[in-house]
């Protein structure tokens, strides 16, 4: 049994989750956790989980489109790490501040200090 | 092509609370809940439409924490689905029970119960007396399946439940046949389904881990990005309007994008997009003219007041002063009594002190007197030009000099361009700049008496010197002159071109995410590429059976051009000349649940339901299977790890193991 809330109708027998403002929450499993859980167990062969249906990784190799407009991108500014696609934009993307530089990089995913 | 969109900032209207009629409350009428990630739609088994149709989303506004302890605290009210009215007013407050295409959060899974029973009128004491169809994500884990059945069996006391995925309920609302390949775009996920002769083959199914709002956020992020300005002004909602309005799947990605580099294909089709704004009428419209008159007017003001003060001060000083004068012609009558009086009231000491205060004063009313002779006629003093530059009056000459001075701002700019980028290149070594720079100043050395006859000798230090020179100076101040003249006579824009997007290959862009998640950092597999993928899994006979029967639905797929694209997809990875179809659902958003309510009327529901004993018999996480259901299987007890096990438990096996002997 958990608290009860201010608000109760009357089709409701008990309030089965919600938790009074003011006391302890209850944690909830965040779907990693629950899959993380799920793997642990012994399965049988034939089961189908949430983790085994994720899509194969892709092996085709990954074309690279302007940071900023979107066009093919036969360039990258060393400096900056954008893909550009001409003159024009490289003059753009040498004045673009550090942030929005950044703010592209992170929409890429290509954040990680590796890459 | 100059018809600007207009955002329409749709707002969403409270849900009414429905009748609950005696047909549904006696009737035992099943209740179909689509329980999707984006919506939840909700209705009655009879009816032909879903009654509910709101955003799976609650916000829970925050506790007022500076209040004192003495009040007690005033919590607002959650307001669920259609009661937020302005989405973005509570952005950062909205939760959802989701996590991707999985409940997991059940607090935000019963208030949304909470919501969904109220609104449909229930007032049954103590249960919700009605069967329910849920939806649910393909292959749920069976941790969030039990805490479902939890939530509905011990808190609401349905009698019983039944679970259906969506995207199969889709497929067989539509009717197409038993066997296909179901591609369900959703808001957080894509899945593809192979289904053969009525059977779902789960093993072979995929899910790309993007969808709907991945693609929300892409286009939210990239217009941020590219118009900095109006980061506030570019909210979720009114991308997910652009979203659902002006984007499209391109045929060929390729070629499309090849087509924008064309700058008059740009012009051509360029949208652009019309943010709110303000008309900022006071400050801008009035302008230097009607600025300078209120500054005037304002100088004006200040003037009268100061006067006022100074008339004053005058007439005050007077006063005083005929009043000193009187003590001083008490003394010269000879009556010192009444003067020792009177000076004692005006906190004098003597009649040295009575003398100097009237000196004093007597100067004091002088100087006020001239300096009100002076403001009486300061026009002559105020009269000077506002701005070193001044624009002809005329407006062909105000145009030629309104160009002549763009020329020159522009001419100064570009040569403090070179020179800096000449500063920046003779830093660094190896280049011709540098070169140069070495050149020259072996050629100073080398200089002989004749250094320095005339004046332009001396600007080669100006060549050589690393530092902002006396030139740059001189070129910032006319710049800043410059500037300042362009901004004050430049005719401004109208703002409201400052409050456009333009969109050119965004709206191809964000949706072609589906295509190549590679475009966001995600390192899966494509729509595209996992159909291969799936395909590759079955034998010939049964890829054709797919191939003829791909089936588009969930919202995702409503975009234009989605089914002109994956049937150009299909016919470069079919085989040469075989057949295949895409089949667009009849209504993607709403077939789930369409399907669902022809399930719950049909004979064999009772059957597929999981009941109450059922519930308390087999646990949790139980599901009967029916054609659109997911599979069952047992979650296993998990591995007891025997090494870690109590010393006690150890000795009695080894005590068995002497019984074998």
């Amino acid at each position: 049994m958990t608290g009860e809330s201010e608000r109760t109708y009357c089709f409701k027998t008990e309030n089965k989750f919600i938790v009074k403002s003011g006391c302890k929450k209850r944690m909830w499993r965040s779907l990693k956790q629950i899959l993380v859980a799920d793997r642990a167990l012994p399965w049988t062969e034939d089961a189908v989980l949430y983790y085994s249906i994720n899509a194969p990784p892709t092996f085709k190799p990954t074309k690279k489109y302007s940071d900023i407009s979107g066009l093919p991108a036969p360039y990258m500014d060393r400096h900056s790490k954008l893909y550009y696609s001409n003159a024009e934009e490289f003059a753009t993307v040498r004045n673009l501040p550090m942030d929005i530089t950044a703010g592209y990089l992170q929409l890429r995913g290509a954040t990680t200090i590796v890459g | 092509m100059d018809n600007v969109l207009v955002l329409k900032d749709y707002k969403t209207v409270p849900d009414i609370v429905h009748e609950y009629e005696p047909t549904l409350k006696f009737g035992h009428i099943p209740l179909v809940i689509d329980n999707g990630s984006y919506q939840c739609r909700v209705g009655w088994s009879i009816n032909d439409e879903p009654h509910l149709i709101f955003k799976n989303l609650i916000a829970r506004p925050r506790k007022d924490r500076c209040k004192k302890d003495a009040e007690p605290p005033v919590t607002p009210p959650i307001q669920i689905g259609n009661d937020i009215i302005n989405i973005e007013a509570v952005r950062f407050q909205l939760k959802t029970q989701f996590d991707k295409n999985v409940v997991t959060h059940f607090e935000v899974q019963e208030l949304v119960c909470d919501y969904i029973f109220s609104h449909l009128g229930l007032d049954s004491d103590g249960c919700v007396p009605h069967p329910i169809v849920m939806t649910e994500a393909f292959v749920t884990p069976n941790y969030s399946r039990q805490l479902m059945s939890e939530l509905l069996f011990e808190g609401y006391g349905v009698p019983a439940l039944s679970y259906g995925i969506d995207s199969i309920f889709s497929f067989y609302k539509n009717n197409i046949g038993d066997s296909g390949l179901i591609v369900n775009c959703g808001y957080h996920t894509i899945h593809i389904i192979p289904v053969i002769r009525g059977k779902v083959i789960a093993e072979h199914a995929r899910r790309i881990n993007l969808g709907g709002s991945e693609i929300i956020s892409y286009l939210h992020k990239l217009l941020q990005l590219k118009y900095p300005v109006h980061v506030n002004a570019i909210t979720m909602s009114r991308i997910e309007e652009i979203l659902h309005e002006h984007c499209s799947i391109a045929l060929d990605y390729q070629d499309e994008i090849k087509k924008w580099a064309n700058p008059d294909y740009y012009d051509m089709y360029v949208k652009k997009i019309q943010l709110p704004y303000v008309q900022n009428t006071s400050s801008s419209t009035l302008t230097a003219e009607q600025q300078k008159e209120r500054k005037k007017e304002m100088a004006r003001r200040l003037l009268e007041i100061n006067a006022r003060k100074r008339e004053e001060r005058l007439a005050e000083d007077e006063e005083q002063l005929q009043q000193l004068l009187a003590i001083q012609d008490l003394i010269e009558e000879g009556d010192t009594d009444e003067f020792e009086e009177a000076i004692k009231t005006f906190d004098i000491k003597s009649y040295a002190d009575l003398q100097r205060q009237i000196a004093i004063v007597q100067g004091r009313i002088d100087k006020n007197k001239q300096r009100i002779a002076a403001a009486a006629n300061p026009e002559e003093v105020e009269v000077r030009p506002s701005g070193r530059m001044q624009p002809p009056q005329d407006p062909e000459a105000f145009q030629t000099w309104l160009a002549e001075t763009r020329a020159k701002y522009s001419e100064i700019v570009s040569r403090r361009e070179a020179r800096r980028a000449r500063r920046a290149a003779m830093v660094r070594r190896r280049t011709a700049a540098a070169a140069e720079r070495m050149r020259v100043i072996s050629r100073l050395a080398a200089a002989g008496d004749e250094f320095g006859n005339q004046d332009s000798d001396w600007d080669v230090y100006k060549s050589i010197s690393r530092e902002a020179d006396s030139d740059s100076d001189a070129d910032g101040e006319r710049l800043l002159e410059l500037e300042e003249a362009l901004r004050e006579h430049e005719p401004a824009p109208s703002s409201s071109l400052h409050h456009q997007l333009h969109l050119a290959i965004e709206p191809y862009r964000a949706p072609e995410l589906m295509f190549q998640p590679s475009m966001m950092g995600n390192p899966e597999a494509g729509l595209a590429e996992s159909m291969e993928y799936v395909f590759k899994h079955f034998s010939a006979e049964d890829q054709l059976l797919l191939a003829n029967n791909v089936f588009l639905t969930g919202g995702c797929s409503q975009f234009p051009g989605l089914k002109e694209r994956l049937e150009k997809e299909l016919l470069e990875m079919r085989p040469f000349q075989s057949t295949h179809k895409v089949v667009m659902a009849g209504d993607p958003s709403l077939d789930a649940w369409y399907g669902a309510r022809d399930f719950a009327g049909s004979n064999d529901f009772e059957s597929c339901c999981i009941t109450k004993e059922d519930y308390y018999e087999m646990g949790g996480e139980y599901l009967k299977e029916h054609h659109a259901s997911n599979r069952y299987y047992r979650s296993p007890p998990p591995i007891v790890d025997n090494t870690l096990a109590p010393a006690g438990d150890a000795n009695v096996v080894k005590e068995e193991i002497v019984v074998d002997c």
